[in-house]
């Protein structure tokens, strides 16, 4: 029985999986598009960074940061 | 003025720049860029009920961005970028009691302050066949202040690249030698060192959208404090925790994207916050696009924040009336157009932020005087050859 | 021994559920039949009965895809160069819709064949891993040479492949 329920798991699990890759490689025309990227204006947003980390106590998100000014 | 260490202008880890499995082997980017913005970031000045004595100019500050980013041979890509600011205008010195019993604020230096700051930093990336490796060194310099740091990351596809893993770590090496430190009795030279590392995974849902989360975790130790305040004296060790989760989806009928991003920050100073934000970036014709964001946050204050300056206390025992120490909330809107012409691309960008005690969604136990408002207005530029 | 042939028929049906995720054309094999639609609404099917005889070279790319947007027009002065010693390029575009694929036509005009493929249908024929993919057919269809991505360097490569595909014929 549990030998059964194990198969019909494993046998869900890669249906699962293969639901998943359903976006083929040929149908990433939208998430290739410019404005899907995670960060669309590198320097736009290293501003931003900067400026809220100058005026706020948070930090740190999703990249790593280069070194420190002294800017208030 | 330069209390606070801050985050450089430069963001180390270039992964975000990739998409996420658009193509199983990553390659260097096929063209080369080069982009430069210019902005005016401009603080409103406080008012007389807020500050009875002094300059009631608050900074004033000119950016010049620039990058560079080419592809070299097969396998490599290389990165250049440089800014230079220049600032002017007055800090908040110290807090005081004012007639009404409420904080006053008083702003440093009767004639203002005049700075500058340069920061360069040099980076390559090498691309294997499902994910690449990066690396970056960097330096800013400034009257008072002085930073060195490195970085590294790595990421890789799996799962059809339908999953992208990424981490980076950085390492930075700053030294805080404050301006006329004898004459007011500041420290004469400090140094503080951080170490950050960032796990993040994205994953493509389906044709029109993809998430990501990311933890990161900071460590600062060293000379936390701010050197000009007449009093401020915080822990030399700080840890900072972030998670960050954000959202991409494209609406096919409304030839549009939508961006969601959440973060969640917790620090040992006692500081906890919340960041929400959200763009639309709506595609007008072939050439247009029209970007209104808008952003909410709010922290709770640090467990030593003061807003009125005790000189009777013992030096030993922490305390600062920094008011980015403060419970607060902030809402800022901007709106950015974007024209797109083959090889150029123009963004002009303007933006208000409103920082105030009556916008936290953490407790305000002693609202600050000193919170900020700005505007801030960018043009920049991308030429790609 | 049950057990055995449970273990058996998931590993079955583990290889039939992700092959049919997997199943990709690769070296060796027979070059699949096909039969495309043109991009062009004035130019007939490209079919590989019609093209017997031909070394081909035959290509998976979208307008989005900045390195098949580069690696086009080089594959333009290619079949010039060599389509009197018979190569036939094809280049298949999966844009959907197959306007984005058009417009990119009008900048830069390709001479040779180009189905549309806005389904994806071809590019499940061939099973295509990456963007962009090309195979390289010889004259009695075998697949001689997979490659995928295309970076700076790459069109030496597949210039040589082509040469010697058309040599040995």
């Amino acid at each position: 029985m549990s030998t059964a329920r194990s198969l019909v798991t494993i046998i869900l699990a890669v249906a699962l999986l293969s639901a998943c890759s359903q976006v083929r490689p040929w149908e990433r025309g939208y998430l290739a598009r410019k404005e899907m990227a995670w960060n669309t204006d590198a320097l736009e947003s290293a501003l931003n960074d900067h400026i809220f980390f100058s005026k706020e106590a948070a930090s740190g998100g999703d990249n790593t940061a280069g070194g420190g000014c002294g800017c208030n | 003025m330069k209390p606070k260490p801050s985050r450089s202008l430069i963001a180390l880890s270039t992964s975000a720049l990739a998409l996420p499995g658009i193509s199983l082997a990553d390659a260097p980017p096929t063209q080369s860029t080069a982009s430069y913005k210019i902005s005016n970031y401009q603080e409103d000045d406080l008012s007389r009920k807020e500050a009875p004595f002094g300059d009631l100019d608050r900074y004033n500050i000119d950016v010049h961005q620039f990058k560079l980013i080419s592809p070299v041979g097969r396998n490599f890509s290389v990165n250049i970028d440089a800014n230079y600011e220049t600032l002017t205008g007055a800090s908040p010195w110290f807090t005081s009691v004012g007639l009404d019993g409420n904080p006053d604020v008083n702003l440093s230096g009767a004639s203002g302050i005049r700075d500058k700051r340069t920061e360069v930093s040099i980076g390559a990336r090498y691309y294997l066949e499902n994910g690449s490796i990066g690396s970056s060194i960097g330096h800013s310099e400034e009257d008072d202040y002085r930073a060195s740091y490195v970085g590294f990351n790595g990421e890789r596809h799996f799962n059809n690249d339908l999953t992208t893993v990424s981490l980076a770590f950085s390492h930075s090496a700053d030294d805080i030698f404050p301006t006329d430190a004898e004459l007011f009795g500041r420290v004469i030279s400090e140094s503080k060192y951080s170490s950050s590392a960032v796990i993040s995974v994205s994953q493509i849902i389906n044709q029109f959208s993809t998430i990501r989360t990311a933890f990161s975790s900071t460590e600062q130790r060293g000379f936390l404090s701010d050197p000009y305040k007449l009093i401020d004296f915080r822990p030399d060790n700080k840890t900072q925790l972030a998670w960050s989760n954000s959202y991409r989806r494209f609406f096919v009928n409304r030839n549009a994207a939508l961006h969601l991003n959440y973060r969640y920050y917790h620090d040992d100073f006692g500081i906890s916050s919340h960041t929400i934000d959200t763009s639309w970036f709506q595609n007008l014709g072939r050439n247009y696009q029209l970007v209104p964001s808008i952003r909410y946050y709010s922290q709770s204050a640090a467990d030593f924040f003061t807003n009125i300056d005790d000189f009777l206390k013992p030096l030993n025992e922490y305390q600062s009336s920094d008011y980015r120490l403060a419970a607060f909330g902030a809402i800022s809107g901007g709106l950015s157009l974007v024209a797109d012409f083959g090889n150029w691309t123009a963004t002009l960008t303007a933006e208000r932020y409103v920082a105030s005690d009556k916008y936290a969604a953490y407790k305000v136990n002693q609202p600050s005087t000193a919170l900020v408002k700005y505007n801030r207005i960018s043009l920049g530029f991308d030429y790609s050859f | 021994m049950l057990l055995l042939r449970r273990i058996q028929t998931t590993i079955a049906l583990l290889l039939v559920l992700v092959g049919s995720t997997t199943f990709a054309v690769e070296e060796g094999d027979k070059v699949p039949v096909f039969d495309f639609a043109s991009i062009y609404a004035d130019k007939p099917n490209i079919n590989l009965e019609g093209l017997e005889g031909k070394t081909l070279f035959i290509d998976f790319w979208a307008s989005w895809c900045a390195p098949c947007v580069l690696s086009l027009p080089l594959y333009n002065e290619m079949y010039h160069k060599y389509k009197d010693q018979g190569l036939e390029v094809i280049a298949i575009n999966v844009d959907n819709p197959i306007e984005d694929g058009l417009d990119f036509l009008l900048d830069t005009p390709l001479d040779f064949l180009i189905p549309q493929d806005p389904e994806g249908d071809a590019a499940e024929l061939f099973g295509v891993i990456g963007m962009p993919s090309s195979y390289l057919i010889s004259p009695d269809g075998n697949v001689e040479l997979v490659h995928m991505g295309f970076r700076s360097g790459d069109m030496e490569i597949l210039e040589e492949e082509v040469k010697k595909v058309l040599a040995s014929d």
